[in-house]
């Protein structure tokens, strides 16, 4: 079986009008690939930056796959979220990105994007917060039920993610 | 040896902890450590330091300059875990205690050659505006009982910081084995180099 390592940090986030932020985090597989090691999912901390506007996060993220099929890459999905004073939470943005497909270390830009409602809720949104959410959090990173949705853009998110490859040149693949 | 080759690869790490920038604070040092997964074991090197207190250089970049620096040498079996450096800064405040200015960390690169890392530093902030006037006034700012908590994911939903500086590090990493033991770091095109550690320079 071939192993993918993937070693990394979610930085940060830059662009969104909102300034203390978290990001929920999950990487999806398909039914190929199986989690030896490491954790799938997780939650940053809340930073307020003093210096500039990119929240830091500096998550690490260390994973370990052994995989079957080339089907399935996986995808590393994202929720922004921003924390007020008073400790509310409310979303920032969904994105996701397909974790890098060639060993090595790579500098990843997720762009983001949040549900609009109807004019009332958006009206609502500015003044007393909250806003429409997703209710299946597979809508971030599948293409099925998209044309539903009116959509606006967020930040973006940025990762640095390195990959391991093994034995994939065993198998003849190329990447 | 067992027949079929290495069963451990060697990581060697050695670099320094360039400088920072911390707009608002002077006079600090740092202290680094380095994390790792079960399969990981140091074999030579240090693996914590404490540098010297800098102070700003007076020109208009505002440079605080360590120059310190950083030799490891890592064994393993398997890449889960993979070093993490740890950095935790600190500084005077207003009434001479020592508290900390920020945490940091980021993984060792893993393919082989020359990196330079700016990394982002953060404190932990008080849960509320009396605790801040309170720890301001005693010298007793929010930190980790134990700064490896900044290397790992778990736990951190419910911790609020600040991000206030950056610390920029340089690396030069060396692998030994990875490559016979099946592992790819690096995009297949610059392979055809036969061994990219050697140090006289490759030919072409």
């Amino acid at each position: 079986m071939a192993e993918v390592h993937v070693i990394g940090q979610i930085m940060g986030a830059t662009g969104f009008s909102e300034s203390s932020l978290f990001c929920k985090w999950g990487v999806h597989t398909g039914a190929a690939w199986k989690l030896l090691s490491g954790i799938r999912e997780g939650q940053t901390q809340v930073d307020t930056p003093q210096v500039g506007d990119m929240a830091y996060w500096s998550h690490p993220i260390d994973l370990h796959f052994a995989t079957k099929g080339l089907q399935g890459w996986p995808r590393l999905h994202l929720q922004v979220w921003s924390q007020d004073s008073f400790g509310r939470c409310q979303l920032a943005g969904y994105g996701f990105c397909y974790v890098p497909s060639s060993p090595g270390t790579h500098q990843l830009a997720c762009p983001t994007w949040r549900p609009l409602g109807s004019w009332r809720e958006q009206l609502a949104r500015a003044f007393v917060g909250g806003g429409p959410q997703l209710l299946h959090g597979d809508t971030i990173y599948s293409g099925a039920d998209r044309y539903r949705l009116h959509t606006a853009a967020g930040g973006t998110v940025h990762l640095e993610i390195g990959l391991l490859l093994r034995h994939f040149d065993r198998y003849g693949v190329e990447c | 040896m067992a027949a079929g080759g290495p069963s451990v690869f060697l990581l060697m790490v050695n670099g320094q902890v360039e400088s920072a920038q911390f707009p608002e604070f002077d006079n600090l040092y740092c202290k680094y450590c380095f994390v790792y997964g079960q399969d990981w074991a140091p074999t030579a090197g240090l693996e914590e330091g404490i540098s010297q207190i800098t102070s700003k250089s007076r020109d208009a970049c505002q440079a605080l300059v360590w120059n310190f620096p950083i030799d490891i040498t890592f064994k393993s079996t398997n890449p889960f875990g993979w070093p993490q450096i740890v950095l935790s800064v600190y500084g005077p405040d207003v009434f001479g205690n020592d508290v900390v200015r920020g945490y940091g960390a980021v993984h060792v690169p893993f393919s082989p050659g020359r990196h330079k890392r700016t990394i982002p530093m953060f404190v932990p902030e008080s849960t509320s505006k009396l605790q801040k006037f309170t720890s301001w006034f005693m010298g007793r700012r929010p930190e980790y009982t134990d700064p490896k908590v900044v290397a790992q994911g778990e736990g951190r939903e419910v911790t609020r910081v600040r991000s206030q500086g950056f610390v920029t590090l340089l690396f030069n990493v060396v692998t030994k084995d990875m490559r016979k033991l099946g592992y790819s770091s690096w995009p297949a095109d610059t392979q055809s180099n036969p061994g990219p550690s050697l140090p006289q320079g490759t030919p072409g």
